[in-house]
């Protein structure tokens, strides 16, 4: 099961029923497959940064899923199919999502680390002395 | 004078008085270092739906800005350069703007 998002954008005569009904034909198919509905996002009407179709502006809908890949390749199917989805972009996002997960826990840990004085402390001083050392050998 | 224009100048940078002939034959410029801005405000995520941080990062004509301009490293570049292709994709951002 992976995590995905799809971005699409719905013309913007369409009716509330119409963008509902794109909306629940992806349900469809990502549960028909075993998998989650995560997050459902309506943007609204937006201006486009190029003509699509001959629209001007679109209504941008956000769904966020976990599916297995096999899904994917349907819903996509569907949306090229359906008249009133006039673009769509599907992202894979469950390595991104870990990734800065990571990262989150990665700063978390750094941050916890910092006010204790023991971590530092043992490494400066090393640092000094092989410095000295070096300098000694130096000037011998 | 290097002092009027408000860019912060190292003292070992300041022309000096035996500079005065160096200064005056030769322009000399006062470059600041770029530094990177998702390295600095600790961006981890450069996301294409974020469509007011991604055209900070696009010319008038709806160009990739170069790394040599914007200062951005270059793994974070890479992740910019996708994203920005994401949202162009998706009608977010212009592939070509009208000037």
């Amino acid at each position: 099961m992976r995590i995905y998002e799809e971005l699409f954008i719905v013309r913007p005569n369409a009716t509330e029923e119409e963008i509902d009904q794109a909306v629940e034909q992806i349900r469809q198919v990502v549960t028909g497959a075993g998998g989650t509905i995560d997050k459902v996002e309506k943007w609204g009407v937006r201006k486009l940064a190029y003509r699509v179709r001959k629209y001007e502006d679109g209504y941008y809908v956000l769904v966020q899923f976990s599916a297995p890949p096999d899904a994917v390749t349907e819903i996509e199917r569907r949306l090229r199919v359906s008249d009133t989805v006039i673009k769509y972009l599907t992202v894979r996002i469950d390595r991104k999502l870990k990734r800065l997960e990571k990262k989150r826990r990665e700063r978390e840990q750094r941050a916890a680390r910092k006010p204790a004085p023991a971590a530092p402390a043992p490494g400066a001083p090393a640092a000094e002395e092989v410095m000295a050392k070096a300098e000694a050998e130096a000037s011998e | 004078m290097a002092e009027a224009k408000g860019k912060p100048v190292a003292p070992s940078q300041k022309p000096t008085g035996t500079d005065k002939a160096i200064v005056a034959t030769r322009k000399q410029y006062f470059r600041r270092k770029k530094v990177c801005r998702f390295c600095v405000e600790r961006i981890d995520d450069i996301d294409y739906k974020d469509v007011k941080l991604l055209s900070a990062f696009l010319s008038e004509r709806g160009k990739i800005v170069p790394r040599r301009v914007s200062g951005v490293c270059s793994p974070h570049q890479r992740r910019l350069s996708e994203a920005i292709k994401q949202a162009r994709n998706i009608a977010l951002l212009p592939f070509a703007a009208a000037v």
